[in-house]
């Protein structure tokens, strides 16, 4: 059995248009288009192929195109009672979530969503398909190519084709806020979805069956309300969870924190984090290795140097 | 280089009962604070798989086999039911008979156990020069007594068996033992000399002929068919493992009669004396040779538990570190298992520590702690109220 | 047993800053050369380090010398990753075993590579803690194992596996250099080395610190045992109860055999006389606790279950627990061999591929003992024998390879949790292209460019052209 022979027809073609030779780059919904700055001009724009291919619900399990949109998807796994929490725009594609490599905002509960990649289909700088990880979901065979897909912001090779893990959609979605302390519910709650706070109100996601939401709710002095603020997008920080406490001084601008989390989005341009030379060293290398001639969304950078 | 030929008659239907999953590797001391292949039963396992293939040893394999404790702690942890202890007996049997292991004078003190008049004696030249000093504190040795006062027999119902070391230095404590005993309406008899030491010791060094020429004797101290009761755990695994170590019907009915001094009570709950006043907090060290070996630790709960609030130990009765003769010979590793021991015994707010076996309770002592065999406790209580 | 005299230029290196924790006695250097797993090998000299600084120097005096290099944990991995082949030095990190710290409020502990799985749950509970991968070995693997293999266990079924709970790893890298891979921060700048190192099986550098996620205790766990008259059955409820919208924290089954040898060691009420056993558990908060033991139950009837066994208190659970993860141990109770896989299937494929691993087991005339995280689809076909058994390692081996092709063809993977380490390498193929395979075989290069670390794991040979120390999977390597 040829493991290449069970590659879908249009991650074959998708190869075919990424080719092997000039710059390329992926286009998705342009949702997050800026992170890591744009691509060079004269860069050619491709498509990822789009459409969910199989969602199995007693696998818990969906294989779609990297450009199929969040929105599709969300409503495709809806009919059947589930979920990839990624909690992005629905006009963003899978692809280009991943891509990006942030978490969503109920990341609390359901983890980063890097963790919900079972198996990525890239076409890499020589316009080969390259399949990285399984499609069950508990895979160890082989190196972790997925999780260093995510988060590469295409440099890697174009994603193709995506597997991921399904949750069942929860009984009851609330949002509660209050003027409270949120580290205090951060220690107090059984793992709540969301903690949310702006340095003086906060917004809690708790999700369950009802008797757990309204008993975890009742724990505090809440009020419901339908559902998270608008978040300010200019930036993101990502600072250690317990920093988050000193963030509450800082004046002069709008932010949202994760707390538990260690998210930020602010209204300011957030600074850059540097690397460690050392880690740039190795990162640097593994560019230079998987894109040897900068073909890969030229342009744009996961490395600020 | 393997320079040292020996033939070790473990049968291969033993060796390779362990499937080397490692399982047994924490409940393990001296893993436990070496965390070496080596020093777990594991790797004495493939020590022993390795010597039987090849045919010879060196002095790494008998450090080796020599640093265990033989508490057995990892039998219980074992899903196969290896018989780790037995293989190690045999082991240090083939060694002790065909090799230089156990010099002369180690010989000659085990010997001694056995000899009660030498035992008496050498304790109260101990005993002697302890009140003058001139035994260094560092030896751990308990104070012991210079002259002891006999025991006396109250009846035919039960034997106590007395044992060598704690005959000579703990009679204290067998005489606590008869009269909780005695407060369930038993009469106490007490062996002869025949009956001067276990064996244990003897067998655990690899000294088997001594160990079995002694169990021979101190079956014919107890005739009849009442039941002998053990105060102490080790000995009390050595004289039910009779039946195996001689092989006979006689050893084999025998060791059937043999109970650990709890496990009898355990029996007769009912007649032992109402409880009263308050209830102290004791944590109970289980000894190994009563929880891995005759597996009947939880005897001491309840007996205790009818006079005091036990606390039980969350380390799965990992071995103290005291081992019989082990502590002697391997200060260093004894004290840091001992070490951990007490570290979970603090990690409690019990007042005191009851253990069930002397050598635990010696060694556990000398480490600092209050510790007293589990009937010391009960007879305190139950005579304060009379 | 012969080997090689050690380079005794690099032992004297060795013993100049570790003393006598470099050895290289004849006995010793033979406990070192096995894993938890059928195969063996033969190393070099054997390195006890305690801190980060003796392991940089370890590897620095193995590049020196010219001589590759492999940590081992506890030595319960159950595909060789540990086992050491090419003659290396084996870097055994047990004696680093310290608990660092515990950051309550970032919800991390930062702890030594041999540090024991369970003893850090336990030393976590008082605070409220636990770390959720859950090994069944997970009394004795130890941490750096953990992140080695990316190890799974019954909880990872709702909790996620250790690549989920490690937020970062200081690493001795192949060429010596130190350093931090991931941070405390929710996204660590860069391309993620930490997901990338975790799983890699020692063959990027040595994981000499790691940075684990604490997980809140639940409030509320409840434990069942429920019993089916036919394996079919109980595997075709597995399904059911994912496809209710259900994700218990475990969902775990064995069959027949298992549970008879499991309860001859724990006594802890198995029904011996059933065809399969689920053991499933629900935990959170008390309603959807309550829901799911509600849901297990109707689904379980709906499957012909013979019994809904819902354990008393935590002692009853302990002990149905230790069952489960003590059965690969008590197949010595059938045979003093056995070798198992580990492949991952879907969960509609369960029956199919289950039926298959008997008749496969039949036709090797080998018993085939099933005890497996049913919940992922997570296979663990055991295949007891004794090896003393004239031809029956082949028999083993062909049987090995029938049943990963049974599950490769029911839509599986190699592996859920055991690694591929030096067993499965030569199976990669099964699951991926030979292009596959060099990209990331070039990806491993960018870590350790001259196959220093842990050589002739995970890839099989020729996978690109630098493996530097290339040879096949010796032959004698099963023992």
């Amino acid at each position: 059995m040829s493991p290449v022979g069970e590659v879908d027809q249009r991650v074959l073609e998708f190869a075919n248009v990424v080719g092997a030779s000039d710059p390329v780059t992926v286009v998705g919904g342009r949702t997050q288009w800026a992170v890591g700055g744009t691509p060079e001009p004269g860069t050619r724009e491709v498509r990822a192929p789009i459409g969910i291919w199989s969602h199995e619900p007693e696998e818990m399990t969906v294989r779609c195109g990297a450009g199929t949109t969040l929105g599709e998807l969300t409503e495709q796994l809806a009919r059947h009672g589930q979920m990839v929490p990624f909690d992005m725009a629905p006009e963003a594609t899978v692809g280009g979530v991943l891509s990006v490599g942030h978490s969503g905002l109920r990341r609390l509960r359901y983890g980063h969503i890097r963790d919900l990649v079972l198996q990525i289909r890239h076409i890499d700088h020589s316009g080969q398909i390259v399949s990285s990880g399984g499609p069950t979901v508990k895979n160890v065979s082989g190196y972790d190519l997925c999780r260093l897909m995510v988060g590469s912001l295409g440099k890697f090779g174009c994603i193709a084709e995506v597997t991921l893990r399904c949750l069942p959609i929860p009984a009851v979605t609330r949002w509660f806020t209050g003027f409270l302390d949120p580290f205090e519910i951060f220690n107090q709650m059984y793992r709540p979805s969301a903690i949310l706070w702006d340095g003086n109100q906060v917004w809690v996601c708790i999700e369950g069956v009802v008797s757990d939401v309204a008993a975890q709710a009742s724990l505090f002095d809440f009020e419901e309300v339908t559902g998270p603020p608008s978040l300010p997008t200019a930036g993101r920080l990502t600072v250690e969870p317990k920093e988050l406490r000193g963030h509450a001084q800082k004046p002069g601008e709008r932010w949202i924190a994760e707390v538990g989390v260690g998210v930020i989005h602010t209204d300011c341009v957030a600074p850059h984090r540097t690397i460690s030379d050392v880690n740039l060293s190795l990162m640097k290398d593994l560019e230079d290795r998987l894109d040897p001639n900068n073909r890969l969304n030229p342009g744009r950078q996961v490395l600020v140097r | 280089m393997k320079n040292i030929p020996i033939d070790l008659p473990i049968p291969t239907e033993d060796l390779v009962s362990c499937v080397s999953c490692g399982l047994c590797l924490p409940h393990c001391p001296t893993y436990r604070v070496t965390q070496e292949e080596s020093a777990s039963p594991r790797g004495r396992i493939a020590l022993m798989k390795q010597a039987h293939h090849e045919g010879a040893i060196n002095e790494e394999f008998v450090e080796f086999i020599d640093s265990c404790i033989q508490c057995r702690g990892c039998e219980t942890a074992c899903p196969a039911g290896v018989q780790f202890g037995s293989m190690m007996e045999t082991t240090r049997e083939a060694l002790a008979t065909q090799t230089r292991y156990q010099p002369w004078w180690a010989r000659l003190g085990y010997r001694a156990l056995g000899w009660r008049k030498a035992l008496r004696v050498g304790s109260t030249v101990i005993g002697i020069m302890q009140r003058l000093r001139l035994v260094p504190r560092r030896l751990g040795l308990p104070p012991i007594p210079i002259l002891q006062r006999s025991l006396i027999p109250s009846g035919s119902d039960v034997w106590l068996f007395t044992g060598c070391i704690m005959d000579a230095w703990m009679r204290d404590t067998h005489r606590a033992v008869q009269r909780v005993l005695e407060s369930t309406g038993a009469g106490v008899a007490f062996p002869d000399k025949r009956a001067s030491c276990c064996g244990a010791l003897h067998v655990h060094a690899g000294l088997a002929p001594e160990a079995r020429r002694l169990a021979l004797r101190t079956m014919q101290a107890f005739p009849g068919t009442a039941p002998i009761l053990v105060d102490s755990a080790g000995c009390g695994a050595q004289l039910k493992d009779y039946g195996h170590l001689l092989g006979t019907d006689s050893a084999r009915l025998f060791s059937e009669r043999v109970l650990d001094v709890h496990e009898w009570l355990a029996q007769h709950l009912d007649d032992l004396p109402k409880k009263s006043g308050l209830s102290p907090r004791i944590v109970v060290q289980d000894p190994c040779h009563l929880r891995h070996v005759q597996r009947s630790h939880e005897s001491v709960y309840k007996v205790l538990g009818r006079y005091v609030e036990t606390v039980s130990l969350d380390d799965d009765g990992l071995c103290c570190g005291a081992g019989g003769a082990y502590s002697t010979f391997h200060p260093q590793i004894a004290s840091d298992v001992r070490d951990r021991k007490i570290q979970a015994i603090e990690e409690t707010d019990a007042q005191e520590v009851a253990s069930a076996n002397p050598g635990c309770l010696l060694h556990l002592r000398s480490g600092g702690l209050e510790v007293r065999h589990p009937l010391e406790i009960v007879d305190a209580l139950i005579t304060k109220d009379e | 047993m012969v080997h090689k005299s050690a380079d005794e230029k690099l032992l004297s290196d060795l013993r100049s800053f570790l003393g006598d924790r470099a050895r290289d006695g004849d006995f010793e250097l033979g406990l070192y050369s096995k894993d938890g797993s059928v195969l063996k090998g033969d190393p070099m000299i054997v390195c006890l380090p305690i801190d980060t600084e003796e392991v940089q120097q370890i590897v620095l005096a193995c590049r020196k010398h010219d001589r590759p290099f492999l940590a081992r944990g506890s030595g319960t991995g159950l595909a060789g990753g540990a086992v050491p082949v090419g003659d290396p030095v084996v870097i055994a990190t047990a004696k680093m075993n310290k608990i660092l710290d515990v950051d309550i409020d970032n919800r991390i502990a930062w702890v030594e590579p041999g540090v024991l799985n369970l003893d850090l749950s336990r030393e976590l509970s008082p605070l409220g803690f636990h770390f959720a991968p859950d090994p069944s070995s997970q009394q004795v693997c130890s941490i750096g194992g953990n992140v080695a293999n990316n190890s799974g266990g019954p909880h990872c079924l709702a909790y996620g596996v250790t690549s989920a709970h490690v937020a970062a790893v200081e690493v001795v890298l192949p060429d010596g250099r130190v350093t931090l891979l991931g941070d405390l921060t929710p996204e660590s700048p860069g391309y993620d080395l930490r997901g990338l190192f975790i799983g890699s099986e020692g063959t990027m550098g040595i994981a000499t610190k790691v940075a684990v996620r604490l997980t809140p205790n639940p409030p509320e766990v409840r434990t069942l045992l429920l019993d089916f008259a036919d394996v079919r059955d109980g595997a075709a409820a597995v399904s059911s109860i994912i496809a209710a919208g259900l994700i218990p924290a475990a969902l775990e089954m064995m069959d027949q055999r298992a549970i008879e040898i499991v309860e001859a060691f724990v006594n802890a009420g198995y029904p011996t006389e059933a065809d399969a056993v689920l053991l499933v558990e629900l935990d959170g908060l008390p309603g959807g606790v309550e829901h799911g033991v509600e849901v297990v139950r109707a689904v379980a009837e709906h499957h012909q279950v013979g019994s809904v066994r819902v354990a008393a208190d935590d002692a009853e659970r302990a002990l149905l627990w230790k069952g489960r993860k003590n059965a690969f141990g008590a197949v010595a109770r059938i045979k003093p061999d056995y070798y198992l896989h580990d492949t991952v299937v879907p969960r509609g494929k369960l029956v199919e591929v289950l039926e298959k691993v008997y008749q496969i087991a039949d036709a090797y005339d080998l018993i085939a003992v099933n005890v497996f995280h049913a919940g992922d689809g997570n296979l663990h076909p055991i295949l007891a024998y004794d090896a003393d058994e004239k031809g029956v390692l082949e028999r083993v081996q062909a049987a090995g390879r029938a049943i990963v092709t049974a599950s490769i063809e029911a839509g599986g993977v190699l592996s859920g949790e055991h690694g591929i380490g030096l067993e499965k390498r030569d199976y990669m193929g099964m699951l991926f292209s030979a292009h596959d395979m060099a990209t990331q075989d070039l990806v491993r290069e960018a870590l350790d460019p001259d196959g220093f670390a842990n050589p002739l794991k995970v890839l099989p040979s020729g996978s690109r052209c630098s493996d530097s120390f290339g040879q096949h999977v010796p032959d004698g390597a099963w023992v």
